[in-house]
């Protein structure tokens, strides 16, 4: 027997032992918070979406390197630069080390395709006299060193024009040759090339900075500060992970001290813990074999609605009676277990058919997990119990308490009041109901935020919130869309209601400006004429701009510059990450900087006629949030239904039904009205939690439901109840004193969903009968 | 012992000292000037005249009156161009190394700022009777990539010319003060060089 008990232990734990070492071979958790949200619906919503820490805004990391002279920092700046180039987690890494404007060398000759100035101007005897006359003034004045080098090969100086344009409005001081911010740090912009919300790729993009900045000679002393929405994602992650660890070990350890309090022995409290792990474990299982990527967040969500796996070895722990087999005891517990294992099952079901990817991945960890820790409590946990054990029945005080419950007055009026006073509570709460925002739930400190302030004023670097979006069929309909464009964001900047703006045909003109610009372009025979002639009576040596007119002759014949070509340049990866191919069209991104009336934006845009939108990023996310939503709470809905007629038909009687799921509904809005009132909008956390809290506030109610008549199986009812009660407030009591919001949430609202169950399951559940 | 000491001829860096104290002007310190450049792109040197003002700190003007008239200001480490019927076009003082050597240089000398000159400069000084050349080597290796020196020529306690020498061989002399209205329409550098008392 003992030998059999032990085989089948070690068999149970190599099982999980193989399952947990099957997880973690397999195992791909995505972070991606597309695959968490349902599908979109408005334009804008998609082009979220689609654009969901994608923009090129949200994927950009400011740096600050600060310790050290100027010259240290400097070469830090620029050994750190030359490493993230190297990196392909970075897409684009600028500190002012080369000159934004700077056209690469061999594109030189496309100066003419590029610049404006043919569209107004032609390269006839007076343009280039007058030209040249200013070119002679400028070597006169302190310009001339300047200049100087350009003279023979640009003397209309198309370079400058060009830099002029490519230049964000607002770039840094330059010392050293870097970027350095008016505190005096070297200042670096690095774009990532994961996505901006998705922590992982971010964590790793975070430490390869740090890595290569520690790598560098001295590097170990620059203080390094990182900003930006990337690094918000990790810190807010890491933090919430660290808070949550440390309340986890702080509840384990009362868990423990209360399971030892509660059996008074240590095999029971092991064992207890082995049918939660494997329905973890199967639950992973589960995942692994449906879904080819599993979600942060359902596991999170997962590991939550799993803790009320925790009460089938309570159940079974506390309901043995003294003598009896732990077999025996199963058995007699099982139908009222399997009821509310199987009303939870089918619950959930609802969650798998709101058609959302991760509600439905949830719903697959739920079920699984709930079924392998309920049947192996059934089939399992009782073969390794301890023959012997303490009747619960017997703890004192026990029986007392008992006694006093049972002679509470149990009034059929009481829901009266109670739905009174949560419809008051309801209607009467201050604040918004819903919480849209989620990053209100996982917030970033002010200092944090005042720091990326600084730094985004000083880089000039653009707003995370807004996106201008330009569509058309190919990558020139998008140049061609921003170049009628700019007249209209200019005359918006102008009228202050942005500081600047970045438009892909700034830096690339759509094919048929490319040509028309070329055509102006005089042939050898009348430039060098006309150049001959404006050059009379100018002290210029001769043949100064032969490479000038050989530069313009190669102009001509050039292929217009395509977004292919340009992207092989110093700047192209500026216009890839603001041309954006999808399925059958393009799309033109384009950031702003400092908006302030994005209203006057909307309307100019919309006067165009061109197929642009204002993106606000926070508004598309909050109607996204606002919708997944809708979806889990018809998912809760429905749910509720199938749990009512599940209910209703295992426990065959509309009455006993009633008993168990009027405390159960009851005490989920007394939760949602006490948060109301307390000023608390609910969150998509908080729905979680309460339908956590309501799956334990059913088992209280069908256990106190029961009717068995024996005194001492009332008080093993008690018993466990009290333990399952006591052990989930510890737990989620800890984490509603947690400073971050969406810790406190899930925390609050649980400890506060039990309370209520448990007060409320008492006085309606019927009266002992007397025996 | 210490009568040997006092006998010694005053060692070149006091003496330098000392000639920079002496050409101490309060601000703000205007000067005439007439500038030519002798540039690799030209057939023959560039001349304008006008005047030079240092207006306290950092704060420079550079007016040309001839050929054309044009106002340059440097301040805040910005350098502004005003030019007769165009547009004023201003650029970070770091883009123009000549404007920032020559800022400095100017300011340290008007303000009598020893110290200051001997942060941004190797100075070198020459003495033949009362005339003096100082020469300043620039010490930031990036404005060294471009400017080679600048020679300041004087008598007594007045600077009479500046030459900027560049790297590329291109070289600019101003003539300062009642000199300036001696400047030729098209000087020969060996000349100008003569003018202002020699190379030494």
């Amino acid at each position: 027997m003992k030998h059999a008990r032990l085989g089948l232990l070690i068999l149970w734990l190599l099982l999980l032992a193989l399952l947990g070492w099957f997880a973690s071979q397999h195992l791909k958790i995505g972070t991606d918070l597309r695959s968490f949200m349902p599908a979109p619906d408005t334009p804008d919503q998609k082009l979220l979406m689609e654009q969901v820490g994608e923009g090129p805004g949200s994927r950009l990391l400011l740096l600050a390197i600060d310790g050290g002279n100027d010259v240290q920092k400097a070469t830090w700046s620029r050994g750190l630069a030359t490493a993230l180039r190297k990196d392909p987690d970075f897409t684009q890494v600028v500190n002012g080390d080369f000159d934004m404007g700077a056209l690469d060398e061999n594109l030189l000759p496309y100066r003419y395709l590029l610049s404006p100035t043919l569209d107004t101007q032609a390269f006839d005897e007076d343009y280039l006299a007058d030209q040249l006359q200013q070119r002679l003034d400028d070597l006169s004045s302190p310009a001339a060193s300047l200049l100087k080098r350009l003279l023979p090969r640009d003397p209309t100086l198309e370079v400058l024009k060009i830099a002029e344009r490519w230049t964000p409005p607002h770039s840094p001081d330059v010392r050293e040759g870097v970027w350095f911010s008016s505190k005096g740090e070297a200042l670096l912009l690095a774009q990532t090339r994961g996505a901006g919300f998705d922590p992982a790729t971010q964590g790793e993009a975070v430490e390869h900075i740090r890595t290569a900045l520690a790598a560098l000679p001295g590097g170990k002393d620059a203080r390094l500060t990182i900003s930006g929405p990337g690094y918000f994602t990790v810190l807010v992650n890491a933090q919430t992970r660290e808070q949550a660890d440390w309340i986890g070990r702080i509840s384990t350890v009362g868990f423990i001290v209360l399971m030892l309090l509660a059996y008074r022995s240590v095999r029971s409290l092991l064992l207890g813990a082995l049918p939660v792990a494997t329905g973890a474990l199967a639950g992973i299982a589960a995942l692994l074999a449906m879904f080819p990527e599993v979600h942060g967040i359902t596991l999170a969500f997962g590991f939550t609605l799993l803790g009320v796996a925790q009460e089938y070895p309570i159940r079974l722990l506390s309901h043995r009676r003294a003598g009896e087999s732990a077999v025996a005891s199963v058995r007699g517990l099982w139908p009222l277990l399997l009821t509310a294992i199987a009303s939870a099952c089918i619950a959930y079901l609802a969650f798998y058919a709101s058609g959302v990817g991760g509600l439905r991945q949830l719903a697959v960890f739920t079920i699984s997990g709930l079924l392998a820790a309920g049947l192996s409590t059934r089939y399992l946990l009782p073969h390794l119990l301890p023959a012997q054990v303490r009747d619960v029945a017997d703890t004192p005080g026990l029986a007392r308490l008992r006694v006093w419950l049972d002679a509470l007055p149990r009034p059929r009026w009481l829901p009266v009041p109670v739905t009174l006073a949560v419809l008051a509570m309801l209607f009467l709460a201050p604040g918004p109901f819903w919480q849209n925002d989620l990053s209100a739930l996982t917030p970033v400190p002010r200092d944090l935020l005042m720091t990326d302030a600084r730094l985004r004023g000083e880089l000039g670097a653009p707003d995370v919130r807004y996106l201008l979006v330009v569509q058309a069929v190919d990558a020139d309909g998008v140049l061609v869309a921003s170049r009628k464009l700019e007249p209209v964001m200019d005359s918006l900047v102008k009228a202050k209601a942005l500081d600047g703006y970045e438009l892909a045909s700034v830096y690339l003109p759509d094919r048929a400006t490319q040509r028309a610009r070329q055509a102006k372009l005089p042939d050898k025979a009348t430039l060098d004429h006309d150049l001959d002639a404006a050059l009379s009576g100018m002290p210029f040596r001769k043949d100064l701009f032969a490479p000038f007119v050989s530069d313009v002759e190669a102009a001509r014949s050039l292929p217009p510059l395509t977004p292919e070509a340009f992207a092989r340049s110093a700047l192209g990866q500026r216009l890839a990450a603001m041309l954006v191919h999808r399925d059958d069209h393009w799309v033109g991104l384009s950031t702003l900087s400092g908006v302030r009336d994005p209203q006057a934006i909307g309307h100019a845009l919309h006067a165009t006629g061109v197929d642009v939108r204002l993106l606000d990023l926070k508004d598309a996310s909050e109607s996204l949030v606002a919708a997944y939503r809708t979806r889990i709470l018809y998912a809760v809905l429905a749910a509720a239904a199938l749990l009512f007629v599940t209910i209703t038909v295992a426990l065959r009687s509309m009455r006993r039904a009633w008993h168990v799921l009027a405390p159960m509904t009851l005490a989920t809005f007394l939760v949602l009205g006490v948060e109301r009132m307390a000023g608390i909008p609910i969150s998509l956390f908080h729905l979680v939690a309460l339908i956590l809290a309501a799956g334990l506030g059913l088992h209280y109610a069908l256990f106190f439901e029961r009717d068995t008549g024996d005194a001492a199986e009332q008080r093993r009812t008690l018993h466990a109840t009290i333990v399952c009660v006591l052990s989930a407030l510890l737990v989620f009591g800890m984490l509603a004193w947690s400073s971050i919001p969406v810790l406190r949430a899930i925390g609050l609202t649980v400890a506060l969903g039990v309370a209520f169950h448990f007060c409320l399951s008492i006085p309606m559940a019927p009266h002992v009968r007397e025996d | 012992m210490p009568l040997a000491c006092l006998a010694a001829p005053t060692p070149e860096p006091a003496d330098a000292k000392a000639l920079v104290a002496s050409l101490k002007r309060p601000a703000p310190a205007r000067t005439p000037f007439a500038e030519a450049r002798f540039m690799k792109v030209l057939d023959k040197p560039l001349v304008v005249s006008g005047e030079l003002a240092w207006l306290g700190g950092d704060k420079l003007e550079r007016r040309v009156d001839k050929p054309a008239k044009e106002v340059s200001t440097i301040a805040d480490g910005e350098v502004t161009q005003e030019r007769e019927g165009r547009k004023p076009r201003t650029f970070s003082l770091k883009r123009a190394p000549q404007l920032r050597i020559l800022l400095d240089s100017f300011v340290a000398l008007l303000g009598g700022d020893a110290s200051r000159l001997d942060d941004a400069f190797d100075v070198k000084l020459g003495r033949d009777a009362d005339r003096w050349a100082l020469t300043l080597a620039p010490r930031d290796p990036s404005l060294a990539k471009q400017i080679v020196s600048i020679q300041v020529y004087g008598s007594g306690n007045q600077p009479r010319c500046m030459r900027m020498n560049e790297k590329d061989g291109d070289t600019t002399i101003d003539m300062l003060g009642d000199l300036a209205g001696h400047m030729v329409a098209e000087p020969e550098l060996a000349d100008v060089i003569a003018q202002c008392g020699g190379a030494m």
